[in-house]
């Protein structure tokens, strides 16, 4: 599902920020990606959602060579992933089910299909009470849950979430987890997710791939342990 | 897709609305002096192709010349010039017919018939021209020719009345090309607003697919509104007056020469060109807006 084979990143102020990366992830996998800050994890995400090219070195992702892609091709591509950010990247202005169905305007789906798919992934984010509420009306883990209601609602074959819990205690974020496990589960949803929170990645055990200057220096099979210094 | 777009753009002018009025403004301004220069423009055009083809070169031939020599050989080389388009032959006693032709009175005809006796007039040629801007040049030629006693084309007049009505022309164009500047400016100027308030939904719509033509329509559209509700008074107003301006005069300014272009179809033409005109400005002033902010490049 997703394949990265000797990729190098180094921007044009000079930073390295990718040396000589190889992984897979298969298909239903759920895996972390955890290290530093610094240490290239950013990069990473960046390449597989086609804002950066790889200096050297292909990353695929559903069989797409992302770097190869050009610009015009991008916005296509990412139809077949999704992304969820530390800070929700709601818009303020409309309400959760706008803020879902949104996702879908843009890539001219059909008003009623749009309608029905953004009822089924509220539902199955548990917010199906809270369409007409506004982001700020709304807790900081039930944000959360609209940005992955928004992420999966076009079905995306990859779902990346950098940081979800970034801004949630350990109680919201408990909820988001579970969340998460449950579309990866209940799908076959791929997840890739960045994290620093170490507890989360040894409570809910996982494949881990550990990023330390851009080097892969760990690639630890599913229930591995992880250090809290990590 | 349109309809989506077109509501977004309605909504943007309405986000600043204070800015699309200006932009707008600018535009009404722009478009009316657009409009009175448009008018101006194809009515001295008009009145100058008039004018032109009223004027004629007279070329005097010398007493001496015989007639054969005169067919034979100044005419060709007159019809050799580039830019002549006719050269009408006549002698000095056809001259001197038509001067008298010229007297709806027997008695002042009478009173001239004997001179035709001692003819003073002179056989000449009545040449017209392709343009009137090339009258002089022509007309320095010809006098070049051997046996051409005078040649008149109304002189210096002539050309100095052309030349004001280029120079007119020519100020108006660089006024109209100074203000459309202006206008594109500003309009560009508040669609930078409006990209700059939905940014963070920008990057949203990036994120989740959108398109770079499904990004960009909806501010093209805003400028295109703005350019529209800029035209409407000029357009309306500039129709309006054309037929007023018509049916006041009866459609003649001085003379004959001066002649206004019948109101229909030449109003509606007019608002035509100032409506797309309109919504050129807008179109331009968002293309400069979204060229560069919302240029994505990898």
């Amino acid at each position: 599902m997703i394949e990265c084979t000797h990729v190098y990143k180094r921007y044009k102020n000079g930073t390295n920020a990718l040396y000589d990366i190889n992984c897979s992830v298969d298909q239903g996998e759920f895996v972390y990606i955890i290290g530093p800050t610094g240490s290239g994890k950013s990069t990473l995400i960046k390449l597989l959602d086609g804002e950066e090219t790889p200096t050297k070195g292909a990353v695929r992702v559903v069989g797409i060579n992302v770097g190869k892609l050009r610009s015009s091709q991008v916005p296509i591509y990412r139809r077949n992933i999704g992304v969820v950010f530390q800070d929700y990247r709601l818009l303020p202005t409309k309400t959760v089910f706008e803020n879902i169905s949104y996702a879908l305007e843009v890539i001219n789906m059909k008003r009623k299909q749009i309608r029905k798919r953004t009822e089924q992934v509220m539902e199955i984010v548990g917010l199906n009470e809270k369409g007409n509420a506004f982001p700020r009306e709304l807790s900081g883990g039930q944000q959360q849950r609209v940005a992955i209601a928004r992420a999966i609602a076009n079905r995306p074959k990859v779902l990346i979430a950098d940081e979800p819990t970034g801004n949630l205690d350990p109680g919201k974020s408990d909820e988001i987890m579970e969340l998460l496990e449950k579309i990866n589960q209940t799908y076959g949803t791929t997840i890739l997710m960045v994290t620093h929170d170490l507890m989360l990645v040894n409570k809910y055990r996982r494949r881990t791939i550990v990023l330390e200057n851009g080097h892969i220096v760990a690639d630890l099979p599913e229930g591995g342990y992880v250090r809290h210094d990590q | 897709m349109i309809s989506r777009s077109l509501k977004e753009g309605i909504r943007g002018v309405g986000r600043h609305w204070a800015m699309s009025i200006y932009s707008a403004a600018a535009v009404t301004i722009t478009l009316f002096i657009v409009s009175l220069f448009l008018v101006l423009t194809f009515h001295l055009q008009r009145f100058t192709k008039n004018f032109e083809s009223e004027v004629k070169i007279s070329v005097m031939i010398g007493y001496d010349y015989e007639h054969e020599d005169v067919e034979a050989g100044i005419k060709k080389q007159i019809e050799a010039i580039d830019g002549v388009k006719s050269v009408e032959y006549k002698t000095k006693d056809e001259e001197f017919q038509f001067y008298l032709d010229q007297f709806e009175d027997e008695r002042t005809r009478k009173l001239f018939e004997p001179f035709g006796e001692d003819n003073p007039l002179h056989d000449a040629f009545y040449v017209e021209t392709n343009d009137g801007s090339e009258i002089q040049t022509i007309a320095g030629e010809i006098e070049k020719i051997e046996g051409v006693d005078s040649v008149n084309y109304g002189g210096q007049s002539t050309v100095d009345m052309i030349s004001a009505m280029e120079a007119v022309r020519k100020f108006g164009a660089v006024l109209v090309i100074g203000l459309t500047i202006l206008a594109v400016f500003l309009i560009q100027n508040t669609i930078n607003l409006t990209i700059r308030a939905r940014r963070d939904e920008i990057t949203i719509m990036r994120n989740v697919g959108a398109t770079n033509r499904f990004i960009r329509a909806p501010f093209l559209w805003e400028g295109i509104l703005t350019g529209i509700i800029g035209s409407i008074l000029p357009v309306g107003l500039s129709i309006y007056a054309y037929f007023l301006l018509y049916q006041k005069t009866g459609g003649i300014l001085i003379s004959n020469m001066f002649k206004l272009a019948p109101p229909q179809p030449y109003a509606y033409y007019l608002g035509g060109v100032l409506l797309a005109g309109g919504i050129l400005v807008g179109l331009l002033g968002s293309l400069l807006s979204i060229n560069k902010l919302l240029r994505w490049k990898r």
